[in-house]
């Protein structure tokens, strides 16, 4: 199933139909970050500025991936896809129905090509973002994350829709949201942490309800979240 | 003997309307389930009727179903509760326990309308029922919650008892 078409090249179709957009948004936020993403057609499929219209978007955001994803897990992830989303995409026909349609598999680039749009999405940030506290680069005692677990399952009823481990280490939860199990090696805790208290922020209309969590708990379910690391894949 | 279990019913009532501390449930009283009078103009005409009254067309509710409340269940709660409310959504498998099937009347009629807004507004947990619903008090205002509650009562055609 793996695809043997070069990753530009497979986009080259859609980019040019997109010319006239492109030039719109290179004049909205120009930097050489969002032309080479354009470049690669990755605008087909992904909103690279809030600005534009939220219909017709068919992945996650990326206006913000440097905010939000670890440049390692970019890099890795752009040459061998796997599906952060269960059930595919929100906007997915197929979403409801855990029968998605599109971006499934998303294409895969090679070393090269890789490296040079994970140094572009590093780039695309929004300012303004909560300094998270240092404790939430800390480690987790298994005492203190079996404490926040029942914050996060029974609480707050994250397990719902997103997938982590139980006691014993198996993947447990629902598949409508984001996988977390590769949280940890995927998303900067800074981001989670912004995340959790503003969605809105990065995600005008998210299918996950909004908390109002106490400054302690935003901290907790951080470290959480961030807890969740696989060894496997790469190192 | 009925004298008795009406009694045991009623105090039931009061009990669980006092637990749940809802603000907007003002009725304590034994709920028939009888949709709250919509404007304090219309003469109380029906109290005043001895024999079974003949059903007339009910009131119009308050916080009527529109496109926008079924938008809004299609959004978050067919997650879980599914497309049409059969409590078979995407993460229904893999919850502790199951969604609710919202057109399963013999569960639903047991719960009171204020139960159901009780437990969107606050989570499961709070209404002391499964953990995994989470809380939509800060995602959906009242009036939505409120639709909500009638959207459900329109999938499972059923009143509270």
């Amino acid at each position: 199933m793996t695809t043997t078409t070069p990753f530009s090249r497979r986009f080259l179709f859609g980019a040019l139909l997109l010319l006239p957009l492109l030039t719109g948004i290179g004049k909205a936020h120009a930097g050489p970050d969002v032309a080479s993403l354009v470049e690669n057609g990755c605008d087909a499929c992904h909103r690279l500025e809030a600005s534009i219209p939220e219909e017709g978007r068919k992945g996650p955001d990326l206006f913000f991936s440097g905010n939000k994803f670890q440049k390692q897990w970019l890099l890795n992830w752009l040459q061998s896809p796997q599906p952060v989303r269960p059930s595919g995409y929100t906007s997915d026909p197929g979403f409801l129905e855990g029968k998605p349609t599109v971006a499934v598999p998303h294409p895969a680039a090679d070393a090269p090509e890789a490296q040079a749009l994970t140094e572009a999405l590093m780039q695309m940030k929004v300012e303004g973002l909560e300094t998270a506290p240092p404790e939430v680069a800390e480690p987790l005692s298994k005492g203190l994350r079996f404490k926040i677990k029942i914050l996060f399952e029974r609480d707050y009823g994250c397990i719902a829709c997103h997938q982590t481990v139980n006691l014993v280490g198996e993947p447990r939860g629902g598949v409508s949201g984001p996988t977390l199990l590769n949280a940890g090696d995927r998303l900067q805790a800074e981001w989670v942490y912004n995340w959790l208290k503003t969605p809105a922020r990065f995600e005008p209309k998210s299918r996950m309800p909004v908390f109002d969590l106490t400054e302690e708990e935003r901290i907790q379910l951080t470290r959480y979240v961030m807890w969740h690391k696989t060894e496997k894949e790469e190192k | 003997m009925t004298g008795r279990i009406r009694n045991h019913k009623s105090l039931k009532a009061v009990l669980l309307a006092l637990a749940l501390v809802l603000g907007a449930c003002g009725e304590d009283k034994q709920s028939a389930g009888r949709p709250r009078p919509p404007t304090e103009n219309e003469p109380p005409v029906v109290a005043t009727v001895p024999v079974e009254p003949v059903p007339q067309t009910p009131a119009p509710k308050a916080h009527p179903v529109t496109a926008k409340t079924k938008e809004t269940y299609q959004w978050y709660c067919a997650q879980c509760h599914g497309v049409k409310g059969k409590g078979n959504g995407i993460n229904a498998p893999h919850t502790a326990v199951p969604p609710r099937d919202h057109t399963k009347a013999a569960y639903l009629e047991t719960r009171s309308d204020e139960q159901l807004f009780h437990v969107i507004k606050f989570g499961g947990l709070a209404g002391g029922r499964a953990p995994c619903m989470p809380r939509w008090g800060h995602t959906l205002d009242d009036d939505m919650i409120h639709s909500l509650v009638n959207y459900i009562r329109e999938l499972c055609h059923c009143e509270a008892l």
